[in-house]
């Protein structure tokens, strides 16, 4: 074993976070306020990612790490374990959602109807350059209907129940604490469902629809549809010391139920995270759908996407190669060039012992 | 033996401290700020900023998961055995004890017609902004049509 020291390392790194930093200025509440204000989906997706709800904690790690992603959700991830938890709130349920948007790609006709919600879905894809020559983009008003969408809306996959098309969910009745939980207990294969579905919740973005596409292109087991797909607020129903149960306010929530044909009924998948994602949620419901039975080291098997699509850890292990590892290296160099030198003797004739 | 809380005319205790919870910050300081005054000595049990976890129910299966932690901010104050409780979203210490206050106070019977008031005008202008947001949204609705 040896170790390489380095000689004005302590300046080296004072002056390479001042260098980072410098390039971004003051970071002033009004900046915070602006990226909150101008950029919610990214702060939506900071969010989920770090698994922690508050925009202005979220631009704040964006202001500080100028924009770069993994940095600002591992700050994140740091600063919430600085708080003590105070509670866990009433599980949220897909029919209380207040909802935004929903759609269905499966069902023209579903309960409730369909409603867009806030979409660039059908945008045309052109570049605002008159900006940049000094105009304004100002967007044009939404014109409000006369009569208001119902707040709550029913489940697509209930009706699909009550009609035989999928076998009804039974609800597992845990609450609170009994609520298996990834970040107070190892996540451990096969994976409880409710690990698998909040390990999901907290994935990097990128990563699940990596390996999502990868199952809709083929590389998985069962082609998705998307029965349901919302974005929504959810209230955050916790206790007074009274025992008064109350919404103590709402979160953005997004989420995707997927659906394939599987003998003569219907399978889902599903999964939902904090923020409104409708890509992360979309594709990891496709993992979720394809992940049974799914072949060992496939991009659809529950232990390949779940340790893969951890952001955190994996951004983490990636950069750490960057950090000196010149022994290891040096070791390898110097058993490559005994093997160069071994293949360059002359052969030996055996001992006789050999 | 604790003395039974007092309520408002047509509000549950649950209404009440939904509408505080989602409440205007800035009203909700200004409106507490005097009522101080008018309330028994306090004492603050807890003041705190913390996380709560949001589980979900999973439709395929039934089965709760964990959507992630919210930031929330807590109040908990007592005086003359009453209790006030007070939780939102965010980083505000002063309105969670804002909200304490009120619920305090409430509970304690006193600055009714002012808290009635002060609820009143607040859930109203919660379902404005929730009606305007729906009217809005309804304006995206689609109907389909095969041919």
């Amino acid at each position: 074993m040896a170790y390489v020291a380095t000689r004005g390392g302590e300046r080296a790194i004072e002056q390479s976070q001042r260098l980072f930093c410098a390039e971004m200025g003051d970071i002033t509440p009004d900046r915070i306020a602006e990226i909150r204000a101008a950029m919610p989906y990214l702060i939506d997706r900071i969010m989920g990612e770090a698994s922690l709800y508050d925009e202005d904690l979220a631009a704040l790690a964006l202001a500080q790490t100028g924009g770069e992603l993994y940095e600002a959700v591992l700050l994140l991830r740091a600063w919430r374990t600085t708080q003590p938890r105070i509670s866990v709130a009433e599980p949220v349920t897909q029919d209380a959602l207040f909802t935004h948007r929903r759609i269905s790609a499966a069902f023209k006709d579903i309960p409730g109807g369909q409603v867009l919600g806030p979409t660039l879905d059908y945008a045309h894809r052109i570049l605002a350059t008159t900006v940049l020559d000094g105009q304004v983009s100002t967007p044009d008003p939404v014109t409000p209907a006369k009569m208001a969408s119902p707040p709550r809306q029913p489940s697509v996959s209930a009706w699909q129940a009550e009609n035989g098309l999928l076998s009804p969910a039974t609800s597992d009745h845990l609450t609170g604490n009994d609520i298996p939980d990834v970040t107070r207990e190892p996540l451990l294969f096969p994976a409880k469902r409710a690990h698998t579905l909040q390990s999901l919740a907290r994935a990097e973005t990128g990563g699940v629809l990596a390996l999502g596409y990868a199952a809709q292109r083929g590389y998985g087991q069962a082609h998705p549809t998307v029965n349901e797909l919302r974005l929504a607020e959810a209230e955050i129903v916790v206790t007074h010391p009274r025992g008064t149960r109350f919404s103590a306010g709402r979160v953005k929530v997004s989420q995707a139920e997927v659906v394939s044909k599987k003998g003569s009924q219907l399978e889902l998948g599903f999964s939902a995270t904090m923020g409104w994602n409708e890509v992360k949620v979309i594709a990891a419901a496709t993992l979720d759908l394809n992940s049974k039975g799914a072949p060992k080291g496939s991009a659809t098997e529950e232990e390949f996407f779940l340790y893969h699509t951890e952001g955190v850890e994996s951004s983490g292990f990636c950069i750490h190669f960057k950090l000196p590892h010149y022994v290891t290296f040096q070791s390898s160099l110097d058993a490559m060039r005994d093997a160069k030198a071994r293949k360059a003797a002359p052969e030996k004739s055996p001992e006789p012992a050999e | 033996m604790t003395p039974s809380p007092r309520s408002l005319t047509g509000w549950t205790h649950e209404a009440q401290l939904a509408v505080l919870a989602r409440s205007d910050p800035a009203n909700l300081k200004a409106f507490a700020d005097p009522l101080i005054e008018t309330l028994p000595e306090i004492t603050v049990v807890e003041n705190r900023t913390g996380l709560v976890m949001l589980p979900m129910r999973d439709t395929a299966q039934g089965t709760h998961f964990h959507l992630g932690e919210v930031l929330m901010s807590e109040a908990r104050i007592t005086a003359n055995d009453h209790e006030g409780y007070g939780m939102r979203r965010g980083r505000d210490l002063e309105a969670a004890m804002a909200m304490a206050v009120v619920d305090l106070a409430v509970s304690l019977g006193r600055a009714g017609d002012d808290c009635l008031a002060f609820l009143e005008a607040e859930a109203r202008a919660q379902a404005d902004a929730d009606h305007e947001t729906l009217c809005r949204v309804e304006a995206t609705r689609v109907d389909m049509e095969t041919f």
